[in-house]
């Protein structure tokens, strides 16, 4: 308790009593959440963030098959794991357990995966062509 | 390449259709007043109880239990309101829906729009090779597509806009179809 008590007066000490934005409590380590539904909005953009990414490059690379849906379900899921764990180093029962945390926004992340996949090896064959 | 082309524009058209449909509904409901009301009161409602069955023990008295059944009975109730206001725009969203889809399905039908890079498993082949001649599951039909786009862009559409339940609200409605998470402490 003490220790939560120090890290938000810190927070607030060091933005000289202004709230830190969301993005930036997200990319700073140990940051504190007072509401749990913003810390899961951002594990939720995050997740969605890394399913572009991913599809993009696995995409142009090509990474084809169930062994590329595989490699992004692990990377996406052990990334964010890392991240909340290691990085935020949050109290996962808070949020309802690791699952919890684990399948915040994954189905949407992973339909958006699939669809910057597809849009990606079309865009990728189309400057190939041009190219050509 | 006219090929390629065509693709391309068939995804611009998809996340268009989205972000019409999300702007149907903006102008008809989610700019009304009485929605915006009923929204925050659900949400804060929502929060009220999930925060208050988190604390509430098996030992809860009598009375503790009657003021949650009454909460939730008032939570229900705004929920039902919520959704007569939606019901306005969900009208005007089926309709376009339906006749949009009439539309597309006689440009797409029997076209292969997309070439996945795997191949769907078998219960999924149906959606995914619909319509389509030829024996190779890796072609994609507009309607795998389609919903693909729907799971993706328009929730992360509507989540941006800030259009989208909260999760609290999504779990107590969620408990009104289906047995709520806590209903067993309460029987």
């Amino acid at each position: 308790m003490t220790s939560i008590s120090k890290r938000k007066e810190e927070s607030h000490l060091v933005n000289g009593g202004v709230k830190q934005s969301t993005w930036s409590k997200a990319f700073s380590s140990n940051a504190v959440w007072e509401e749990k539904d913003e810390f899961l909005d951002v594990i939720y953009w995050l997740r969605q963030i890394i399913a572009i990414i991913l599809g993009v490059i696995w995409g142009v690379a090509p990474l084809k098959g169930f062994l590329g849906i595989a490699i992004f379900c692990i990377i996406n899921a052990g990334v964010l794991y890392v991240y909340f764990s290691s990085f935020q180093q949050i109290d996962e029962e808070e949020y309802g357990g690791t699952w919890e945390l684990t399948k915040e926004g994954f189905m949407t992340s992973f339909a958006l995966f699939l669809v910057g996949l597809v849009m990606s090896i079309k865009m990728y064959k189309l400057l190939k062509y041009n190219k050509n | 390449m006219v090929m390629m082309t065509l693709k391309g524009n068939k995804s611009k058209m998809r996340m268009l259709l989205m972000k019409s449909l999300t702007g149907i509904t903006w102008v008809l409901v989610y700019r009304t007043e009485k929605y915006k009301r009923l929204k925050a009161e659900v949400e804060k409602q929502s929060k009220k109880l999930e925060k208050k069955k988190e604390t509430i023990t098996e030992s809860a008295g009598r009375q503790q239990k009657k003021k949650i059944e009454r909460q939730e009975e008032k939570l229900k109730n705004n929920n039902r309101d919520l959704s007569m206001v939606r019901m306005k725009s969900m009208f005007a969203i089926g309709f376009c829906f339906t006749a949009l889809m009439g539309m597309f399905n006689s440009i797409f039908d029997g076209r292969v729009v997309a070439k996945l890079p795997f191949v769907p498993l078998s219960y999924i082949q149906g959606l995914s090779h619909r319509n389509l001649l030829g024996e190779d599951y890796t072609d994609c039909s507009f309607i795998f597509l389609y919903i693909l786009c729907t799971m993706s862009i328009r929730q992360n559409i509507q989540k941006m806009l800030g259009l989208a339940p909260s999760r609290a609200a999504t779990k107590q409605a969620g408990g009104f179809l289906g047995p709520p998470p806590q209903a067993a402490k309460f029987s």
